[in-house]
């Protein structure tokens, strides 16, 4: 069997601009490809981005060649497999619970999106970029996790100095510098914050890692802050930006909900539509196929869920974005055993609380100049900005 | 090999086999039948395998455990007493024809 064929084409400033031509092209041309540009095997069909997903006995997590390890000052239970993976996460979990989420998180997401929403001036141009999606997830992050001490500010510089490193793969000093001063101020509020809760146990994310009947190693503890920290925050910001974007350039649709309450229907399209985590690695663990390609071990494929989610052989006129649709199976939450732990926060949030409460109280909402509002991102994608004016 | 029949929420109905030690969920996947999204492959962590448990097979596939119920609460389709995470039934030669009835959506 051949080898994935070469795409030496491609840039990364294309693929950061807008990877959805190139992906476009890819699934009809050779959907198995090595792309110079990232130096990775990319999977660009929804079948195969899922089964490599659902087999992580073939496809391993660990990925050994990236600047996460430096970035962050751990490996990571995202790098990891089986056992070990499983492990951390669980220690995670009970804060996540459905019971949790009903009654603690749910509630306190309700407060603080009424608060933010009030803050908000009226009649005026307004980028919710900065004045809503970015501080609110910040918010309700470092609730959760129990950091409440940690202001907007603090968390998004964490989060984005976070970001910036695992994804600096130039290994440029800058971008290592920065993280390890977010690493100073996180330790710092972490060590304080854990002593804190063995005395005063609540259900916060670090209070039930550190109050645990067999807790994981601290260092273990403060690496799944630190990931939850790096991934829970862009995703509801940008997956906001992105369903308000979808809806208010889609006016027969916002009004077709307005009256049906299908707020949660326009989530999953908003994020099927453009994923806010656009691709993953795997590495093989041994010789395969996909397609027919050979892919020998040790070779590290992309999974471009981005997509997967317009692929043709799931959903018709996939670049579109339509609240409707009758089936929407998308990847964005991932699948298999790193399925991503906040996709039940992240509907109860957006679909259930933010949606309704910020079209029942700006119900005549007008984006300003849509032509304005810029796209990026390869690895994570959004809107840069969202100007509206609130009436 | 045990017969295991889904029946979606139309009425349509499939039959296929399911392989001993597999779960519901796997052998829907399997054999691509609409209807099972399994997001979370298994894991425990969605609630988009959901099925509902045919009437006559309840006493045999038993209810869900606490777990499991707590996460049926996400299910985006009515969860009743009969409803089950098809990731959590295993497939034994006592569940030949199994029926399970499928949720008009898992998302």
């Amino acid at each position: 069997m051949p080898l994935a064929p070469v795409n030496d084409a491609v840039t990364i400033t294309q693929l950061i601009d807008n990877p959805y031509p190139f992906y476009r092209q890819m699934r009809a041309d050779s959907p198995v490809v090595s792309v110079r540009a990232v130096n990775r095997v990319m999977l660009t069909k929804a079948a195969d981005t899922r089964a490599v997903k659902d087999d992580p006995e073939t496809w391993s997590s660990d990925d050994p060649d990236t600047p996460m390890k430096r970035a962050f000052h751990a490996h990571t239970l995202m790098r990891k497999d089986g056992e070990e993976h499983l492990r951390e996460r669980n220690a995670m979990m009970p804060t996540f619970s459905p019971r949790n989420l009903k009654t603690l998180w749910g509630p306190a997401y309700e407060n603080l999106a009424g608060e933010y929403l009030d803050r908000l001036p009226k009649g005026e141009v307004v980028d919710l970029f900065p004045t809503l999606a970015g501080p609110l997830a910040a918010r309700i992050l470092a609730d959760i996790l129990g950091l409440s001490e940690a202001s907007d500010d603090d968390m998004q510089f964490w989060s984005q100095a976070l970001i910036d490193g695992a994804g600096n793969f130039g290994w440029f000093d800058e971008p290592f510098e920065r993280v390890d001063r977010a690493h100073l101020a996180m330790d710092a509020l972490m060590e304080r914050k854990a002593e804190y809760y063995r005395a005063n146990p609540d259900q916060t994310a670090l209070s039930v890692m550190v109050n645990a009947d067999d807790p994981i190693a601290w260092s273990q503890i403060v690496a799944n802050i630190k990931i939850a920290i790096g991934g829970g925050i862009n995703e509801p910001r940008d997956a906001l930006l992105t369903v308000l974007y979808g809806l208010l350039t889609n006016p027969d649709q916002l009004d077709e909900i307005k009256r049906t309450g299908q707020w949660g229907s326009a989530f999953e399209e908003a994020i099927r539509w453009v994923a806010p985590i656009q691709v993953s690695s795997r590495r093989a663990t041994r010789d395969t196929q996909i397609r027919g390609i050979d892919i020998p071990k040790g070779t590290v494929v992309m999974t471009c869920q981005a997509s997967s989610n317009h692929d043709e052989d799931l959903f018709e006129d996939g670049h579109l974005f339509n609240a409707f649709r009758a089936r929407n199976p998308h990847q964005s939450f991932g699948s298999g055993p790193h399925h991503c732990m906040g996709t039940h926060l992240a509907r109860m949030m957006l679909g259930k609380i933010m949606l309704p409460m910020i079209f029942d109280r700006f119900p005549n909402m007008e984006l300003v100049q849509p032509e304005t509002v810029i796209w990026k991102g390869f690895g994570f994608r959004g809107p840069l900005n969202l100007p509206v004016r609130l009436n | 090999m045990p017969r295991l029949t889904f029946i979606a929420s139309q009425g349509t109905s499939r039959t296929v086999d399911a392989r001993i030690g597999d779960s519901a969920m796997q052998t829907a996947l399997a054999h691509g039948i609409d209807g099972i999204t399994a997001e979370c492959g298994g894991a425990m962590a969605c609630a988009t395998c959901h099925v509902h448990v045919a009437d006559e097979w309840a006493d045999r596939v038993g209810p869900a455990e606490d777990t499991e119920a707590d996460m049926l609460e996400f299910a985006a389709s009515t969860v009743t007493a009969a409803s089950r995470l098809s990731c959590q039934i295993t497939m034994t030669e006592e569940l030949d024809g199994l029926v399970l009835h499928l949720p008009d959506t898992q998302i």
